[in-house]
């Protein structure tokens, strides 16, 4: 199918004064323009650059926090390649990512398919799948501590109904990653679920007619006609998706601290443990960067695949 | 739409700065005021705070402004206003984070002002939160709570179980509790012991069998060896082995008071500061000293104390100075004991701190070096790092996933790599001072 792109501007210019141009920036549209964007572009500024560019400073220094920095040059990057923690944390997110994104997109764009199912109430069931994301990850990590206790808890109490003995989940070495793994799917998949209700019913519904007078299945429809018209929401789920399981913390310092051993110890916990709880500023900014480094990265591989791969149609 | 002028535009952009700053200064705290922080976890824990500031108000007639924080975010909270100088004039301390603080400068030594303060009663602190309170031979907090631990017991379950009470004041031996706490437990309904699978309640093991972290000096890690390393063991084996101890089902959540309040469990290892929460239990119970290994019975004393941060100065200094003995003076140490919340640091306060529980007399005596003992907690500059390295690998040998000699050679190298990075701390403390 071919790709429409933005129709060509067509209004007329503003006449120029008689006294010369107006300059583009006093131009009243580029004015508006501006303030329309100025709050967010003030908050990405403070809350984004500054602290971006900060890091890139800090990286540079040894700082306690207390006392004054001195200049580190790339020290605190050198510290990275021999540091067998730093190797590791970035293990485990990665390990995280890995299993918990296409999960996350799976479950999310299975319960998407299923309220597209012209069920009534849809806006109740809705809501209610989308109840997980609306909780605080603090509350919800808690009760899935609950529901991982060995002895007595809901998950084990199912498997043993079925006869079978579940693990320690949370202090197992094998299984500690993937039960904070299930809880951040469940947690996030409401997200992805939505943004992909959205893309499926912005789909003309005449291309599904077309697919059945050629005589697609359910399968070719679903191959040849969703998940092209569907790719643009697909991208954006996988893009912040992987963004955000890149900057998994919180979860895991509440549900495991990082253990046992570091078998859940994320980047972000180790970069928050070496910043504010071992007062190593320069190097959890050296591990910031890393990080930062790493998801520009990953996302722009994904927006070079993403021309060949996302379709783009209205 | 009005075509909005440059004039114009940095005429709003200066009148919002003016607007933030006149906000800022609104919330500043007011000059005069006795401002200082302190944790605060519960609401019984708030009413004790507030009646310490009312006393600073009533003793120095200023208004009295505590900074209160739940203490997981205590230390965070800390640090930013120590670092935005936002920090009250007084700042409570754990002990355990006080050579943390000192070695990098972040509060100020104290010694100039006891000098000047010849009335300033000293000796009237158990000498445990003065070796707690000093780091590099100079004193950077005075306490307001010290305490060795202790061993909890279950009367009601000893008596039922038909076990005579243990000696309120002679420590039983690491054998014979071991005996006991096997012969009390009965899984999965009863266990005999219960502590928390962390370095904290280890050291008090370690320390009674002649054992340490780390030397004396602090240069070399000493965790491998044969004193530290059998007491471990010892500990290791009551969990995994005898199995005396209720199962562990989370390493975050575990917590040795909440099982020994389930009134299932015969003795639990902790400090007085638990107290409060215990006397809620609903059967029958008491505390002893702690068992005694092969050097006697000197578990880990540990205590708080209050500091002044290093920007501090001037007259604040004076004022500061003057609300730190306010808050440790012995008026305001038994308002803290009679709550019940701990030991407090002065001889003087101490009879505040009633029971029940009947053998509560026995903290003071231990403090006092007549009954068994105790043992500062040794920690080093670096200790939140130390306590991290540690918490990573040691709970996997309470789960009987590695054993404690490959344990404790993984930790060895690692935690000699901290004790050298403590060593710099120390050196550039040095520094500054000379």
């Amino acid at each position: 199918m071919a790709v429409d792109t933005l129709p060509a501007r067509t209004a007329p210019r503003p006449q120029a004064a008689p006294a010369g141009p107006t300059p583009r920036w006093r131009n009243k549209e580029t004015i508006a323009a501006w303030l329309f964007i100025l709050p967010s572009l003030i908050g990405f500024l403070i809350f984004t650059a500054g602290p971006v560019l900060a890091a890139g400073v800090i990286s540079l220094l040894n700082w306690n926090l207390f006392s004054s920095p001195t200049f580190a040059g790339l020290k605190n990057f050198a510290r990275l390649g021999p540091d067998p923690t730093f190797w590791s944390a970035l293990g485990n997110t990665a390990y995280f990512t890995l299993v918990s994104v296409p999960l996350t997109i799976l479950v999310s764009l299975g319960l998407a398919l299923l309220l597209n199912q012209g069920l009534s109430r849809i806006a109740v069931f809705r809501s209610l799948l989308l109840l997980p994301y609306a909780t605080i990850t603090v509350a919800v990590a808690f009760v899935w501590i609950w529901l991982y206790i060995p002895h007595g808890g809901l998950a084990n109490t199912v498997l043993g109904w079925f006869g079978i003995n579940g693990p320690a989940w949370l202090i197992s070495d094998f299984w500690a990653m993937p039960a904070l793994i299930a809880m951040s799917v469940w947690k996030s998949f409401g997200f992805g679920m939505v943004v992909f209700l959205a893309g499926l019913q912005a789909i003309p519904q005449q291309l599904y007619e077309a697919a059945r007078v050629d005589g697609s299945s359910a399968w070719q429809s679903f191959r040849n006609v969703t998940l092209p018209m569907l790719s643009p929401a697909l991208f954006f789920v996988i893009v912040t998706s992987i963004i955000g399981s890149f900057q998994v913390f919180d979860q895991a310092l509440i549900m495991t601290n990082g253990g046992p051993g570091s078998r859940t110890t994320t980047l972000v916990m180790y970069i928050y443990r070496t910043g504010f709880e071992n007062y190593d500023q320069g190097y959890a900014a050296a591990q910031s960067l890393v990080l930062f480094g790493f998801i520009v990265v990953i996302t722009a591989a994904q927006f070079v695949l993403q021309r060949r791969l996302v379709h783009y149609d209205n | 739409m009005k075509e909005l002028s440059r004039r114009s535009f940095l005429k709003y952009t200066g009148a919002a700065a003016a607007a933030s700053g006149l906000l800022t200064a609104c919330s500043s705290t007011p000059k005069g005021a006795a401002t200082w922080s302190m944790w605060s976890s519960s609401p019984a824990e708030r009413k004790v705070w507030e009646a310490f500031s009312e006393y600073v108000q009533q003793q120095l007639k200023v208004e009295s402004i505590p900074s209160l924080t739940p203490s997981g975010g205590y230390p965070t909270k800390l640090d930013l206003q120590l670092v935005s100088g936002t920090a009250g004039l007084v700042t409570a301390l754990n002990g355990t984070l006080i050579p943390t603080y000192a070695a990098r400068g972040a509060h100020r030594p104290l010694d100039d002002l006891l000098a000047a303060d010849p009335d300033f009663e000293l000796d009237d602190f158990y000498p445990a939160i003065r070796k707690i309170s000093t780091f590099n031979n100079q004193t950077y907090g005075i306490g307001f709570d010290v305490a060795p631990t202790v061993l909890y017991y279950n009367k009601t379950l000893l008596a039922k179980a038909g076990v005579p009470p243990p000696s309120r004041t002679e420590p039983m031996t690491w054998a014979t509790f071991r005996e006991l706490a096997k012969e009390l437990t009965r899984p999965p309904d009863q266990y005999g012991f219960t502590c928390a699978p962390a370095i904290d309640d280890l050291v008090s093991w370690i320390y009674c069998a002649g054992g340490n972290v780390m030397n004396d000096e602090g240069t070399v890690s000493t965790l491998d060896a044969p004193e530290a390393s059998q007491a471990i063991q010892f500990v290791i084996d009551l969990f995994v082995k005898d199995k005396v101890t209720p199962p562990i089902s989370n390493l975050v959540t575990e917590s040795s008071s909440a099982n020994f309040m389930e009134g299932n469990v015969a003795f639990m290892q902790n400090g007085p500061w638990q107290v409060v929460n215990i006397r809620k239990a609903k059967f029958d119970w008491d505390v002893i000293p702690f068992p005694a290994g092969p050097v006697g019975s000197t578990p880990r004393v540990s205590g708080s104390a209050f500091a002044i941060p290093s920007g501090v100065k001037g007259d604040d200094l004076q004022f500061a100075w003057k609300l730190l003995k306010t808050l440790t003076s012995t008026g305001a140490l038994d308002i803290y004991a009679k709550a019940g919340r701990n030991n407090p640091a002065r001889l003087s306060a101490g009879s505040a701190f009633k029971p029940p529980p009947d053998n509560l007399g026995v903290v003071q005596e231990i403090l006092a070096g007549k009954v068994a003992g105790g043992h500062p907690f040794d920690v080093t500059t670096n200790w939140n790092q130390v306590k991290q390295l540690l918490g990573q690998d040691l709970p996997r040998t309470f789960l009987g996933q590695v054993s404690v000699p490959d344990a404790l050679n993984g930790l060895k190298p690692r935690l000699d790599v901290l004790m050298k990075q403590h060593q710099d701390n120390i050196r550039q403390a040095e520094a500054r001072k000379g």
